[in-house]
């Protein structure tokens, strides 16, 4: 990658981590609206489904402006609702662009995410022109400014027959086919949004498509209340024969309308169509395939078929196939096979595989014990110090954190990748204890990695942290890079609780290689 | 989390809630204190033709359905578009058939802002291209089928054709088109000057 797309990459990501920072101090990880803004999308855009077709009971195409006054001089069934329909669109529009940013200042939007990227792009320009078209449906003057814009853009295309404007010039009424036209838009692009959406996840495991309940509710009933507090007024209707004194607009999206009213129509569908491409175009300006991480890779001596990879992988990149090597069908009928096309090198699998047979090349769970034990053989090393293991990402601003803790860092690719094997090591080694700080779990750039490693540390998933480990000594925690000080504390905590603990004394039957050693094929070839 | 972090995340979820709903109802500004002229209309444009009528000869030559006793050639007029307000040229354009080969109907549409107040308004359309008719098209349908009845070989045909470019000149908008008046605009208002085709003339609409 360039150098100027990799300091835009950063400068992005420096103003996210103060954010989500600030977010994760006010609501908590749990609650961090950022960490959740593309599942918040999607939540509004039911509200909007359910909202929409309520609304679509009571308009009219023969009389678009009467209908939507109706609906709105309705306060209990129609005002409110229409609110929150309004305000439920911007606030999805706001929720995308915020998710759009977050993957983009993540570095999320290349190699195998390209498909997620260029998706989601699309499902942008979707839902702004589903606004666009909510809009015309009220066919106030604002609705006017609208289609009047849309149609001067569309008349500089060669494919119209007859120039669209011609229908607001007033030499007749607009027709009813406009309206129909338009409803009809308004209805099929949520369609043409499910299939983008589906899209868009197609290659995520176990998709989260809502937030949490507390916060979905929290955000819709904020809509709601808003809807209450601001309702819905009807502005002067669509005329050609008069021109508005005042257009009270939705500044989320007609934020261009001013712009381009000054231009010609064709320039400003061209640079409105060129910014969506240039948006699409991430993916390639951002990073080029010599950068991009290599995919994991399969020991097939050493896979025993157990299938957990493929069930940890959070991008469905590893699939279980028959084996082709008949010597090894003693060891299991199916091996682990990845697809480099989907594997985002995030490591998870190795930290799924007990036996430590795949990972990506340099980073399987034998690597990184091998690591491990050139760790402790360092000299450096004494006996009772606290081991801080997070992810490289987090490790340059948690160094000075970790260091004035008293503590010493090690880094791994992705928590979710570090194997328990590695766990294992520091605390029978003499590590005063292993504190694993990750991302908070809605914040994991691979989506799933504190989870799984949760889940094999406390609650024996497979690749579990073994029962002979002192669990007092080990502790996962969620830290947010860019909160020092909360981060401190929770070093500082761990700490504490170790000191309560008795002196920790090396395994005097500790055979590293034993760990990590793989288990033979059977028969020996 | 302490009372104060939740106290302030509420007044920024507060906060953000008024943005949305602000951004929601933003006022765009609008018209100043202006009218607006707008001219503006569809009409199909005259068929430019040049007739002759084909030699014995000539006929003879042609395969026996293609046979016909003119040959016309030609195409869409153009027109030129004047708005004159106050005895002022402030608008001005050639105006072309729709279409690629320009042979579709003809689109004007133009706005000129002007100020409010009374304004004489002349708008004329006329017609670049000279036209002529061809031979045999002077007459009414009546004396061409007595005419074509006189021509042995094409029978009827003649006086079809000749009917049908008859037609099609009827069809088209006017040679030449004017409007000139005097109207009182108010700010704000939006005066269209449109071609009605059953009256055949440049009418004004949204006039107070």
């Amino acid at each position: 990658m360039a150098a100027p797309q990799r300091s835009i990459e950063q400068l992005a990501w420096r103003a996210l981590g103060a954010a989500d920072a600030a977010c994760n101090r006010l609501y908590g990880w749990r609650g961090n609206p950022l960490y959740q803004s593309g599942t918040i999308a999607v939540a509004l855009l039911i509200v909007l489904l359910v909202t929409g077709l309520w609304l679509l009971l009571f308009y009219r195409i023969g009389s678009p402006y009467a209908s939507v006054a109706n609906i709105t001089a309705s306060p209990f069934t129609g005002n409110w609702v229409r609110g929150v329909h309004r305000y439920a669109s911007d606030a999805a529009l706001v929720a995308t662009v915020v998710h759009l940013f977050r993957m983009f200042a993540q570095g999320r939007s290349w190699g195998p995410r390209t498909l997620a990227w260029v998706s989601g792009v699309v499902l942008l320009a979707l839902i702004f022109v589903c606004g666009w078209t909510g809009y015309v449906m009220v066919w106030d003057v604002f609705g006017q400014a609208l289609a009047l814009e849309g149609a001067r853009m569309l008349d500089t295309l060669p494919v119209l027959s007859e120039p669209v404007s011609r229908a607001f010039t007033g030499e007749r009424p607009v027709a009813n086919a406009f309206f129909f036209v338009n409803l009809f838009a308004h209805v099929a692009l949520p369609l043409g949004l499910a299939v983008g959406l589906w899209l868009h996840v197609s290659r995520l495991a176990r998709t989260a498509l809502l937030p949490p309940r507390p916060l979905m509710w929290t955000v819709i009933g904020v809509l709601v209340a808003a809807s209450l507090v601001r309702p819905i007024a009807m502005d002067l209707p669509a005329s050609a024969f008069s021109l508005a004194a005042t257009i009270q607009g939705d500044v989320f999206y007609a934020f261009w309308l001013p712009i381009s009213q000054q231009l010609n129509g064709g320039l400003a569908l061209g640079l409105g169509f060129l910014a969506f491409v240039l948006l699409a175009l991430v993916p390639l300006a951002m990073r080029r395939g010599p950068e991009r991480p290599p995919p994991s890779q399969v020991d097939q001596e050493i896979c025993v078929g157990c299938e957990q990879c493929a069930a940890d992988c959070p991008y469905e990149a590893i699939t279980m196939v028959p084996r082709t090597d008949p010597l090894l069908l003693v060891r299991s009928e199916t091996v682990a096979e990845v697809d480099p096309a989907k594997c985002v090198s995030c490591g998870i699998c190795a930290g799924s595989c007990a036996p430590m047979g795949v990972g990506p090349p340099g980073r399987s769970g034998r690597n990184q014990v091998a690591e491990v034990r050139e760790f402790l053989r360092a000299p450096a090393r004494h006996a009772g110090e606290l081991v801080v293991i997070c992810c490289d990402r987090a490790a340059p601003g948690l160094a000075s954190d970790v260091a004035a803790a008293g503590g010493v860092l090690r880094k791994v690719d992705c928590v979710g990748s570090l194997h328990t094997s590695v766990i294992e090591l520091h605390v029978r080694a003499g590590s005063g204890g292993v504190l694993v700080l990750g991302c908070p779990p809605r914040d994991c750039w691979n989506r799933e990695g504190p989870k799984w490693l949760s889940e094999r540390v406390y609650h024996d998933r497979e690749a579990e942290l073994q029962a002979r480990v002192d669990r007092r000594r080990v502790r996962i925690a969620y830290a947010d890079v860019h909160d020092g000080p909360a981060t401190r504390a929770t070093i500082r905590a761990f700490a504490k609780e170790l000191d309560l603990l008795d002196h920790p004394a090396a395994d005097a039957t500790l055979d590293i290689d034993a760990v990590c050693d793989p288990v033979p094929a059977e028969p020996a070839r | 989390m302490s009372a104060l972090a939740r106290g302030t995340g509420v007044a920024v979820a507060l906060l953000v809630t008024t943005a949305i709903v602000w951004g929601s109802h933003v006022s765009f500004g609008g018209a100043g204190e202006i009218a607006v002229l707008r001219v503006a209309w569809s009409a199909r444009p005259e068929r430019i033709e040049r007739c002759r009528r084909l030699s014995e000869a000539e006929i003879a030559a042609l395969p026996v359905h293609m046979r016909r006793e003119m040959e016309c050639e030609g195409a869409a007029a153009r027109y030129r578009l004047e708005v004159m307000r106050n005895d002022v040229l402030v608008d001005s354009a050639t105006v072309l058939g729709g279409g690629l080969r320009n042979d579709r109907e003809l689109y004007v549409s133009r706005e000129i802002v002007v100020a409010p107040g009374e304004q004489a308004i002349r708008v004329r359309f006329a017609r670049l291209d000279s036209s002529s008719v061809p031979p045999g098209d002077e007459q009414s349908p009546g004396e061409t089928d007595s005419m074509a009845a006189q021509t042995r070989e094409f029978g009827d045909r003649a006086g079809r054709e000749a009917d049908e470019r008859r037609r099609r000149r009827a069809e088209a908008i006017p040679a030449v088109l004017t409007v000139d008046t005097t109207l009182a605009l108010n700010s704000r208002q939006v005066i269209l000057v449109t071609y009605d085709p059953l009256s055949r003339r440049l009418v004004f609409k949204g006039a107070p």
